[in-house]
């Protein structure tokens, strides 16, 4: 079985999370202690990932410290759907939006940690940085909507929406609104509103998915 | 000026596993800055006018910035053999900390904030409970609460009713009382300890005392992490950050007698750091 | 009086059973569209425990709290308490609606009693809601063609071509949102791309 070792806040270990329940694939979940504990800054981890970062997958002899590979990874041993479309436009599209999701982790993310979990730094400079960040999702978002689509590359919901979806749904956290991004807003309801989706805390449920209980 | 009744209570300004590892925290109480750090071997808060009154229980480290009133409240339970003591760690939240006591005292919004898990539809009745202000401490007690759960606890298989006590021991802190479903003839405990670092912000330090030996400490963490984030995203949200203790602000139900109580409780003590007593 | 009217978003981006934050000169507006495509504008604050409305969810004709499930219906009533199913709760417990229309692709919100239509534009296609960090004066700067205060309206150049465009313009509380339109039939991409560049020169006008 497929280990993550995983931390229930973590943004970068939501989308793995995420990517693994949209495509139905079981994975045995370590917890790591890296709130209060810094478990993932232990020497014992080191030795997993001497990057001391969150997620870490292991597969057999495979073990991936990126999450990003992580997405590609479990796409690929599930019938490739989620790979985005295979012409060259559409594939460099996909890698676009994978490193994209390394911008919203070191601006959102960042800023999300600092009003949350107390990290230090460059408050104004993360959000400054997250907002540049969205805009260019927006416009991005919103010249796919004038040509009648909905996900970031191609027709159908892909690796590139599951990596940058978990830090702009949770950018609210640290105190970064989506009020001005419209465009965004829509799209992070339609991953929401995906068969199968898992929320984490920060994300609400969308409850109009199901109908009102009868009142007796 | 704050008043001197809300100077001399005492507050939760460190993890004391934290201090003890030669950390220094770097904060503030009421606005003022602070430090928490180890001096000759204790462990000292220090203000811009000298040191405050430190004390140190369940496993934080508590301070009282003016004449403390009374010694700390106790929590029996914590000293019981056979507990597990878990301390959660700090999350900061842009919120009143009176708001965020009485969001940890209220069960109708399970359903809905943790859908699955601490409720779910159609199971959103809030049956009749008892709330007291107990005269002998002086703390706000709520009991006989009952509530469907989907997984009341890490430990927990399948949905359960479970049983609650509330307890308010301090303006800035609450304790819970639940079923326990590794042990059923016992209550776990869990706590939250509010700092206040200004009127709209806080420091929240979850911290539980469980019968539960099976489940990693890491899980048990990760569990009470999930169950407050959840709760984040409403404090951040609540409209105005104060906490109104004008009756003619928001609306309360049958279903908030607890926090009724909380409120009358903080008026009646003066306990106003963090409330709004006039409508805006 | 229709400078009562402020334009707080545009149709295409609140479609049916959802709902959003909007604004009136600094009021906090929970705008929601009902299953079956009503409009409203509410206070932004739920009279139980002030949660924002605007997380709220949308079904069928009602809009639910997020925090207790609170359920509102079309006249700002609470229906449902779901704290206590079998109570009809009181008329008493009602949010503030404000007026909201729905014209040439834009949502107008105004203060309840406001009578009269918001200004029409005709000839003209929605286009992109964008915030941006200087005020007014910038992008007029910016973009000479434009002239008027809180409807900038211009003939421009989009992609070699001569353009109608109309910004309606909210003020918030960290700088400016405009809610854009161009003329019916004008390339949209074309239009978005020359609107992220008047954003960039305005804001560095701004700066100066
Ligand atoms: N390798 C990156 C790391 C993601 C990341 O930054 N993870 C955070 C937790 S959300 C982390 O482990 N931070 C600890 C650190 O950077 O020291 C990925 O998988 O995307
Ligand atoms: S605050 Fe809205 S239902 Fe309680
Ligand atoms: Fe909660």
């Amino acid at each position: 079985m497929i280990r993550l070792y995983d931390y229930v806040l973590s943004a970068s270990c939501y989308k793995i999370r995420l990517m693994a329940a949209l495509l139905c694939v079981k994975l045995e979940h370590e917890a790591v202690d890296f709130h209060p504990g810094r478990a993932h800054k232990s020497a014992a981890f080191a030795q997993l990932n001497p990057a001391g970062t969150l997620p870490v997958l292991v597969d057999g002899d495979l073990i991936l410290t990126e999450s990003t590979a992580m997405l590609v990874y479990l796409a690929q041993l599930s019938g490739r759907d989620w790979l985005g479309p295979c012409d060259p436009k559409s594939a460099a599209q996909v890698q676009h939006w994978l490193a994209f999701s390394g911008r919203l982790a070191a601006s959102l993310g960042m800023a999300r940690l600092h009003d949350m979990l107390l990290y230090e730094g460059d408050i104004d400079a993360w959000r400054a940085q997250g907002h540049a960040a969205l805009r260019e999702l927006e416009a991005a978002l919103s010249e796919r909507r004038f040509a009648g689509g909905v996900w970031l590359v191609g027709d159908a919901p892909s690796i590139a929406d599951i990596a940058c979806f978990p830090n702009v749904a949770l950018s609210q956290d640290g105190g970064v609104s989506l009020d001005a991004y419209p465009s965004v807003r829509l799209w992070t309801r339609a991953i929401r509103a995906l068969d199968r989706f898992v929320e984490m805390p920060g994300i609400h449920r969308l409850h109009e998915l199901r109908p009102a209980p009868e009142v007796a | 000026m704050i008043a001197p009744e809300v100077m001399n209570e005492w507050y939760p300004v460190a993890m004391a596993a934290q201090i003890c590892a030669g950390q220094r925290r770097v904060t503030q109480l009421l606005g003022q800055p602070i430090t928490v750090h180890v001096q000759d071997g204790v462990i000292v808060v220090t203000g811009q006018a000298g040191p405050l009154h430190v004390t140190e229980a369940f496993g934080h480290v508590w301070a009282c910035p003016g004449t403390p009133a009374h010694p700390l409240f106790p929590i029996p339970e914590a000293l019981e053999t056979g507990r597990r003591l878990v301390d959660v760690g700090v999350v900061r939240v842009k919120c009143s900390p009176l708001r965020a006591v009485e969001n940890f005292l209220d069960i109708a919004h399970f359903p809905f904030v943790h859908t699955d898990v601490l409720g779910a539809e159609p199971h959103t009745e809030v049956n009749r409970y008892e709330v007291q202000i107990r005269e002998d401490s002086d703390e706000v007690w709520a009991t006989k609460v009952t509530f469907y759960q989907p997984q009341a606890a890490k430990s927990a298989e399948g949905g359960i009713v479970t049983q609650y006590m509330y307890r308010v021991p301090a303006p800035t802190a609450a304790v819970l009382y639940k079923t326990c479903p590794a042990r059923p003839d016992a209550w776990d405990v869990i706590g939250i300890f509010v700092q206040p670092l200004s009127e709209e912000l806080c420091d929240v330090w979850p911290w539980m005392a469980l019968y539960d030996d099976a489940t990693p400490q890491a899980e048990l963490i990760a569990f009470q992490q999930m169950i407050f984030l959840q709760d984040r995203s409403i404090l951040e949200n609540q409209i105005p950050r104060l906490l109104p203790l004008d009756p003619g602000m928001e609306i309360p139900t049958q279903a908030d007698l607890t926090s009724i109580a909380y409120r009358r409780w903080l008026k009646k003590r003066g306990l106003t750091y963090g409330a709004q007593m006039v409508a805006a | 009086m229709t400078q009562r009217w402020t334009a707080t978003g545009l149709s295409q981006d609140l479609p049916k059973a959802v709902a959003m934050a909007g604004h009136w000169q600094g009021h906090d507006l929970a705008v929601w569209r009902s299953a079956s495509g009503r409009l409203q504008a509410w206070n932004d604050r739920c009279p139980h425990r002030g949660m924002r409305l605007s997380h709220g969810f949308v079904r069928g004709e009602t809009l639910a709290c997020i925090y207790h499930g609170w359920v509102y219906g079309a006249d700002g009533g609470c229906k449902h308490i779901p704290a206590h199913p079998a109570l009809t709760p009181p008329a008493t417990i009602r949010v503030a609606a404000f007026a909201c229309v729905e014209q040439d692709g834009v949502i107008w919100v105004a203060p309840a009693e406001t009578v009269g239509a918001p200004v029409a534009l005709r000839g003209l296609q929605p286009l992109r809601s964008i915030s941006l960090t200087c005020d007014v004066v910038a992008v007029r700067l910016a973009e000479p063609a434009l002239s008027g205060d809180d409807v900038l309206r211009g003939l421009v150049q989009i992609g070699g071509q001569a353009c109608e465009v109309c910004l309606l313009v909210q003020h918030g509380a960290s700088g400016l949102t405009l809610h854009a339109l161009c003329a019916v039939g004008a390339d949209r991409i074309a239009a978005s791309r020359w609107l992220e560049d008047l954003r960039r020169r305005a804001e560095r006008k701004g700066a100066a």
